[in-house]
């Protein structure tokens, strides 16, 4: 038998349903895995091992319970051992979204989607590292250290939900809980070498996620492959009434098992997206993963979004406007960090100069400039103008075609301080990620090769709006034709010496 | 010397009388409460909460805009409204810019004459240029040097009403108050007490000399929490205007604050140096669709409206105004008016007075609300008819009304039961007036004589010994067949 920490969520869960494994082993070794690898990796901001063996038990009894009476049903993830990016609140935890302001704030409730999880049984290894409220690439803003990417180390892994990509890909889980505004599942998952769903703006609750770009922001997963990810996309996925933008599409029916047949499936080569300044093994892998998919009967074509090119400058008006608004509650007021001074202003100034970093400073002065009076018009409002026209290049595509490929990235994953001194440069990071989110339709990332330095390709599917399940289908027939999601970093080689 | 008119205009805000917050589900009233017991994760902006429209709310601010005839808008929109505070949680306040829920509208105000007999001089139409939903922020309080903030008002509903330009003086914006004010509790969307903060008023003051059309800089008064507070604020600040216009100073863009308890005006910023509030549209909330269906469902239930009931009660039941117009304060008043008066066959008027009279004073009395009491239409209606009829005399139906409220008996038991009717039984009366006659033979004599106005004065003494039981027809009757 495998590692149990080599164990896919689906291997996993039906070993756990025979009685095979227990989740308390599962979960040991998911900690024990952690302990070792963690101070080189750095996946975590708080680590939750009491909680997780309470849970590993809780979910033993159930199991238990479940074999002898049949009635009792058995969710595929009850005893998956997971970690939930920063962002999402878990009650009675540390939530910090990867900001010092919010260094001493417990969480007194638990975020939708991770309550969907925690019904079905999960087992919650600990909160991962972001860059600070979700802002960045690299995890390099985050407030609490940033973190390493496992195919290696001196790289970053890609963010925001980089601590959630480098734990799912240094075997600490099978599963990751993150978020994508802008690309901060995709991205990571890219450079991580996972598979990562962005879904449909509205189709997993937003509540209880720390509001980064509210029109965006949309709660997803990381796996190793496609079949994983439904498993959670599945259990994260519904109408929630604490969300009015959340949305009761029926899922479909879906089963990823059976043999998956792409014959017929058109797919749209979106030509703004193959350009110069991209890295040509990245621009390989994809061409070849597609003509993989053509091989196999799918029907390739290009096809055009010519807004493209306006998605990064409306990207960056409307994410840091919402942005700004919504990190204005870190006031020092009610939780968090609060600078002792006598006066308000000067309390609010200290705590918020204190409490947030350079990167959500600049995306707050950003986002109040373009909202100003004055400002408005030329700025958000003729953002939002534009962010129409992405939706309808989009609507348009998905009338030829029905799933769109494309890189994920322009590179592979970065050294450490790359980008750090260029923010524009590492606002290019997203340029193929965040059209999907202007246009709040879903997006696949998964590996589709490595570079010469063995670090991962990913590739890109979109599809139109309450897709995923296409989507997923899609990955699913590439994964069941290639071996790239199965390849593993060497991680003997970051092993600590305790 | 220049005659000058001043231009008026009220920004109010009405706290809906919903059971729960407009984005969450804390209770709305907290009047009673302990400081922060009705919170939330959403009221308080903890990270990660997303509001729910509380579709109540949305409801009755529907209410209110079909009452003021504005227009309920189809699609409308949330916005965030930018400004730090501490009682302002999320640092934003949630509530309608540019697309609110309704617009235009009007009041037709009828505003008395200066006798004070409620006879209406003339009508003033008041325009309603916007109303909107928005959530109410929390309750900040300087104790000690301390700064203690209270967040159970913390997404309380608020309508905000804006008025046109269009009231002339503190008068009629003291009126349009009180119209609002009785609107609301007949709707029952509000309790529209302005010292419990309910209903909030601001109020846009210029004056130009009379004739002209265009509008001088304007001056917001705000902080006014009484009707007569806002009556008072508006006439110094006309005064100051005219004395400072007239001594060649120009008036400027001030916000102004009212102290309630010196009786002045105090200059709290120059609108130059005024917030931008940063609006944008609130990206949690989906549009505000109102269709048909449910606009016909929700103003269906709109009872007839203060004015219109007290204009018809002039027109049905030939009232004089002043009384339509105190028997229309509140509606259940008017209700009970109207189940008595269509019970009764006889003059609408005489209901009317002794509600007026009689029940409204008792109420005063006793502290209590129309519906409160025992006394139901059908029984003032059963009195009066008793007074009518003579089985009762006047005094006994007035203290019958308290009787009712004691002894939780209707009328017609309590005066059966009390023995209250007048002395119908034959020969008790003819023993009396038998007694009269005896104890005054001057006065029988001259009737004899050829006095026969004395029959009333005989009747009287008969009422005086049973004690204004006796029927004086009756008694009459048995007085001429003893002297005949």
């Amino acid at each position: 038998m495998k590692e149990l920490t080599d164990l896919t969520t689906r291997e996993a869960s039906s070993l756990l349903q025979r009685g095979v494994i227990s989740s308390m082993e599962l979960t040991k070794a998911s900690l024990e895995i952690i302990e070792r690898l963690e101070p080189s990796i750095h996946a975590f901001i708080t680590l939750t091992t009491e909680l997780a063996l309470k849970q590993a038990r809780a979910a033993d009894l159930r199991l238990k319970q479940a074999r002898q009476d049949k009635s009792i049903p058995l969710p595929p993830l009850l005893g998956i051992p997971i970690v939930v990016k920063d962002v999402l609140c878990l009650k009675g935890i540390r939530c910090t979204a990867g900001s010092r302001i919010l260094d001493n704030f417990t969480a007194p409730y638990t975020a939708s989607a991770v309550q969907q999880l925690l019904d079905a049984g999960v087992v919650i290894l600990g909160k991962t590292n972001t860059d600070e409220f979700a802002m960045g690439s690299s995890t390099e803003n985050s407030g609490f250290g940033a973190t390493k990417n496992p195919w290696d180390i001196n790289r970053v892994p890609g963010g925001s939900s980089g601590g959630s990509a480098a734990a799912v890909c240094a075997r600490y889980a099978s599963l990751g809980l993150g978020s994508d505004t802008g690309g901060s599942i995709r991205q990571p998952a890219s450079f991580c070498g996972l598979t990562g769903l962005k879904v449909t703006y509205g189709r997993i609750s937003r509540y209880g996620l720390i509001a980064y770009g509210s029109s965006l922001d949309t709660v997803g997963a990381l796996a190793r492959n496609a079949d994983d990810l439904f498993l959670a996309f599945k259990g994260m996925a519904g109408y929630d009434p604490m969300d009015a933008t959340s949305s009761a599409e029926p899922l479909g029916d879906l089963n990823l098992n059976e043999q998956i047949d792409i014959k017929g499936l058109r797919i749209g080569i979106p030509k703004e997206y193959f350009i110069a300044g991209v890295q040509a093994e990245v621009n390989q892998a994809v061409r070849a993963a597609i003509t993989l998919l053509e091989s196999q009967g799918a029907v390739v074509n290009e096809v055009s979004l010519p807004h493209t090119a306006e998605a990064l400058p409306v990207y960056y008006l409307i994410a840091p406007a919402e942005a700004s608004a919504n990190l204005a509650r870190f006031d020092g007021v009610r939780f968090g960090l609060r600078a002792t001074q006598t006066s308000m202003i000067e309390m609010y100034k200290q705590t918020r100069g204190h409490g947030f970093g350079s990167e959500v400073k600049r995306r707050i002065m950003l986002g109040t400039y373009a909202l100003s009076a004055g400002y408005y018009d030329a700025y958000y409002g003729q953002a939002q103008k534009v962010r129409t026209l992405i939706k309808r290049d989009f609507d348009a595509a998905f009338q030829a075609v029905d799933v769109i490929a494309a890189p994920v990235a322009p590179s592979t994953a970065f050294l450490f301080g790359e980008h750090t001194n260029d923010p524009l440069a590492m606002y290019l990071e997203d340029v193929f990620t965040l059209p999907a989110n202007l246009a709040g339709i879903p997006g696949l990332a998964f590996p589709t090769g490595f570079d010469q330095n063995n670090l991962p390709i990913g590739m890109q599917l979109m599809g139109a709006p309450y897709s995923e399940g296409l989507l997923l289908k899609t990955c699913h027939a590439y994964q069941q034709m290639t071996e790239h999601h199965l390849k593993k970093p060497a991680l003997s080689t970051l092993l600590s010496t305790r | 010397m220049t005659q000058y008119e001043s231009i008026i205009g009220l920004e109010t805000h009405i706290q809906l009388n919903t059971q729960s917050k407009i984005f969450c589900s804390c209770k709305a009233d907290s009047w009673l409460d302990a400081p922060n017991s009705n919170i939330c994760p959403v009221c308080t902006g903890l990270p990660g909460v997303l509001p729910v429209l509380n579709r109540k709310a949305v409801e009755k601010a529907m209410l209110l805009a079909s009452a003021m005839q504005a227009e309920i808008q189809p699609v409308s929109f949330f916005d965030r409204k930018n400004y730090f505070y501490p009682d302002l949680p999320k640092g934003y306040q949630i509530s309608q810019y540019d697309m609110p829920l309704a617009r235009g509208g009007f009041i037709d105000l009828p505003i008395p004459d200066s006798t004070g007999q409620n006879t209406t001089s003339y009508t003033r139409r008041i325009g309603i240029t916007k109303l909107h939903l928005e959530e109410d922020a929390g309750k900040t309080k300087n104790i000690g040097g301390e700064r203690q903030i209270d967040f159970n008002r913390c997404g309380v509903p608020l309508v905000e009403m804006v008025t046109g330009p269009d009231l002339r003086t503190a008068e009629e914006a003291a009126h349009y108050l009180f119209r609002l004010r009785q609107l609301l509790r007949w709707i029952d969307i509000s309790e529209g007490d302005m010292e419990k903060g309910h209903l909030r008023c601001d109020a846009n003051v210029s004056i130009r000399p009379v004739g002209v059309d265009y509008l001088n800089p304007k001056t917001e008064i705000k902080n006014v929490n009484s009707i007569d507070a806002v009556r008072d604020a508006i006439s110094k600040e006309i005064e100051r205007q005219i004395r400072e216009t007239e001594a060649g100073q120009k008036i400027e863009a001030w916000t102004l604050e009212w102290d309630e308890d010196r009786g002045i005006l105090k200059k709290m910023r120059s609108k130059e140096t005024e917030a931008d509030y940063r609006y944008f549209r609130e990206p949690d909330l989906l549009a505000l669709r109102i269709d048909d269906a449910w606009q016909n469902e929700v103003v269906s239930i709109q009872p007839e409206l203060p004015l219109q009931r007290r204009q018809r009660f002039m027109n049905a039941y030939q009232l004089p105004e002043y009384d339509a117009d105190i028997l229309t304060s509140e509606k259940k008043l008017s209700d009970f008016f109207e189940t008595a008066t269509k019970a009764y066959p006889g003059d609408s008027k005489k209901i009317s007075n002794w509600i007026m009279n009689d029940l409204l004073r008792i109420l005063k009395d006793r502290n209590m609300q129309i519906d409160q009491m025992q006394l139901q239409p059908a029984d003032l209606v059963e009195i009066i008819t008793m007074v009518e009829n003579g089985l009762i005399n006047t005094s006994t139906g007035k203290s019958l009304i308290e009787k009712v409220e004691d002894s939780h008996q209707r009328p017609s038991e309590i005066v059966r039961s009390e023995n209250l009717t007048r002395v119908s039984d034959e020969s008790a009366i003819i023993s009396a007036c038998k007694e009269v006659l005896a104890e005054n033979p001057t006065e029988v004599a001259s009737y004899k004589a050829g006095k026969p106005t004395l029959m009333g004065w005989f009747v009287g003494q008969v009422m005086r010994k049973t004690k204004g039981k006796t029927d004086p027809e009756k008694a009459k009757e048995i007085f001429e067949t003893l002297l005949h």
